[in-house]
């Protein structure tokens, strides 16, 4: 039986900014399948909509991926060999999705004076319907004994499969500092979305996040690190809740000041049978922590 | 749907949970309602892993060759161990400030192994000897400074800052050095300054390696290498660890690109301006016959 959490917290710079949190998260416990996904919209001068567009992007994922599952053996017994071609089509079908739910908004709720005028009307002209709305996605979905994602622009995806190690199952492309974050808005973003498929493994947990707290870590490795922490604090859900929210509040404060979201979904049972391994991890994980300081406090010279 | 959950963001004391959000925002836990109370975490099992700040590397390029021996060396290791704490307070507001250091002679080797958290810096103190492996140092350069790297770190927010100390001409093929540094997305977006020490040290070439006159600057003095070390190492510090990228300025919005480039002209200008009140310098010339 699969359960969950999410939660989205404002950054402190849009706070200080009086900005609203551009960032949305959920997640979906269905019959034998759970879905997490968390959006971030992209919160700059042309993207003045991107928070509503973050939770148009979330509601578009949950409904897409629900209307595969109303046929869930069919798909399930399909997706073995058409994983790709499935993906692909959950894709599509959260853009069209998307795209009606910003076109819907737009026509009740058009663009109003105070939104235009902080642009001249040549640049306001420039700029795309869907670019007001502009907003990343990433989503998680596992069934019984198979799991799979998708993810436009920034933000991350972590695993604890039944060894108990944090992976982050998507391939992630070297990112230079001038690299703009893909998005749901571009007209070509079908084909910028990734994409991992991770057959015949039992899940443990599944995290989707978004960039705010993968930026808040000094290294890969912490980050991952986190998230064998988090899964060794599931079993006491309702405690846990306070202790997430509270600690991605902070990780925003003193991190990079972004919004934080984190939804995530996991296997009560396969939880509880793997506490002493995931907790082992967590020691393993401490241990190597401090060899890594160590070794990288050493001179060379 | 009630197995569906939306989670909205919690705003301040904004508690009201949406229409969507079957997330229970109602059970008993209190949102921080000032900054003071954010900072008390004792109970958080997640602490284990630290929170880091927005970061920035500086990469420190040193010559360490023969010619270096002497006066030139003695200098630069004690300004360098003076030169960290004062790099510490650039980044003690709200920025974590990393350090890495190539040397070059007849071989290219880094200080640490991986860019150190100026906190735990300590200035290994460096000898001098062999030759000027300058395009040696350029490849190496343009090898770490890569995701895959030394610029790994998740919170890397802001471009390096490339500070390149040599006294003589290169002794290998420096251009070809330079050519592939120059492909380098993070060396095209860095802030980069060099300084030439002594009579040998070559400006043009330190010009061709900031890509920019104004961000060279030379020191004929022991008394000169130490103002121009900190005014260098301090400057560019503290323009590479400014956001200029005012996203959510709705007045004007500035390009990525156009925020490198306004960086690396704001660092010429105030390397230029900061020399020019520089007190003269009656020390002895460090290529004066000993």
């Amino acid at each position: 039986m699969f359960s969950g959490f999410s939660h989205s917290v404002m950054g402190a710079s849009h706070e200080k900014t009086n900005l609203v949190c551009q960032d949305s998260s959920a997640f979906k416990i269905g019959d034998h399948y759970a879905i997490a996904v968390v959006a971030d919209g992209h919160g700059s001068k042309k993207h003045f909509r991107s928070h509503l567009g973050s939770k148009f992007a979330v509601e578009a994922t949950i409904e897409a991926i629900d209307r595969f599952y109303e046929e869930r053996e069919a798909l399930e017994a399909s997706l073995p060999v058409n994983h790709k071609l499935i993906i692909r089509n959950i894709e599509k079908q959260i853009i069209s999705n998307w795209n009606v739910k910003v076109d819907k908004h737009l026509s009740e709720n058009p663009v109003t004076d105070k939104e235009k005028e902080k642009f001249t009307e040549e640049e306001f002209e420039a700029i795309l319907p869907e670019s007001y709305y502009g907003t990343t996605l990433v989503a998680a979905v596992s069934g019984d004994n198979y799991t799979f994602g998708l993810q436009i622009g920034d933000g991350s995806l972590v695993a604890l499969f039944e060894d108990g190690k944090a992976v982050m199952p998507m391939e992630y492309n070297e990112s230079a500092p001038a690299n703009v974050t893909a998005s749901l808005c571009n007209s070509n973003a079908a084909s910028l979305f990734s994409s991992f498929y991770a057959p015949n493994k039992k899940l443990i947990a599944l995290y989707g996040s978004t960039d705010g707290l993968y930026t808040s870590f000094g290294s890969e490795h912490d980050f991952l690190d986190y998230h064998t922490i988090i899964t060794s604090q599931l079993v006491n859900i309702e405690t846990f809740k306070t202790v997430i929210k509270n600690n991605l509040e902070k990780r925003s404060h003193f991190g990079t000041e972004d919004d934080i979201s984190l939804a995530c979904i996991y296997n009560e049972k396969l939880l509880t049978d793997r506490m002493d391994l995931i907790r082992k991890r967590v020691d393993e994980n401490k241990k190597a922590a401090a060899d890594r300081k160590a070794a990288a406090l050493s001179k060379q010279v | 749907m009630s197995n569906e959950h939306f989670t909205e963001p919690e705003v301040n004391e904004n508690k009201n949970a949406s229409p969507l959000d079957d997330f229970d925002m109602t059970e008993n836990v209190a949102a921080p309602e000032t900054d003071e109370s954010i900072l008390d975490f004792d109970d958080d099992p997640l602490s284990a892993t630290s929170v880091s700040k927005k970061s920035l590397v500086i990469f420190f390029l040193i010559d360490t060759s023969g010619s270096m021996k002497g006066k030139k060396m003695g200098e630069l290791n004690t300004v360098m161990e003076e030169l960290i704490p004062e790099i510490r307070r650039v980044g003690e507001a709200d920025t974590e400030v990393k350090v890495a250091v190539l040397t070059f002679s007849t071989e290219v080797r880094w200080m640490y192994s991986t860019p150190i958290p100026i906190e735990d810096f300590e200035w290994a103190r460096l000898r001098a000897s062999g030759v000027t492996s300058m395009g040696a140092a350029f490849k190496e350069l343009n090898h770490r400074m890569s995701r895959n790297s030394f610029l790994s770190s998740p919170s890397l927010s802001f471009a390096p800052v490339i500070f390149l100390m040599t006294d003589g001409y290169p002794s290998d093929d420096y251009k070809e050095g330079l050519r592939e540094l120059q492909t380098n997305s993070w060396y095209k977006f860095g802030l980069k300054a060099a300084l030439g020490i002594g009579q040998e040290a070559n400006d043009n070439i330190l010009a061709e390696f900031t890509g920019s006159a104004d961000t060279v600057v030379h020191a004929y003095t022991g008394g000169q290498l130490a103002q121009m070390i900190k005014i260098i190492a301090v400057t560019s510090s503290q323009i590479g660890s400014k956001s200029m990228t005012l996203s959510d300025d709705t007045s004007h919005e500035l390009a990525e690109e156009d925020v490198f480039a306004a960086k690396q002209k704001l660092l010429g200008q105030q390397i230029q301006e900061l020399i020019s009140k520089q007190p003269g310098d009656d020390d002895v010339p460090f290529d004066t016959g000993w």
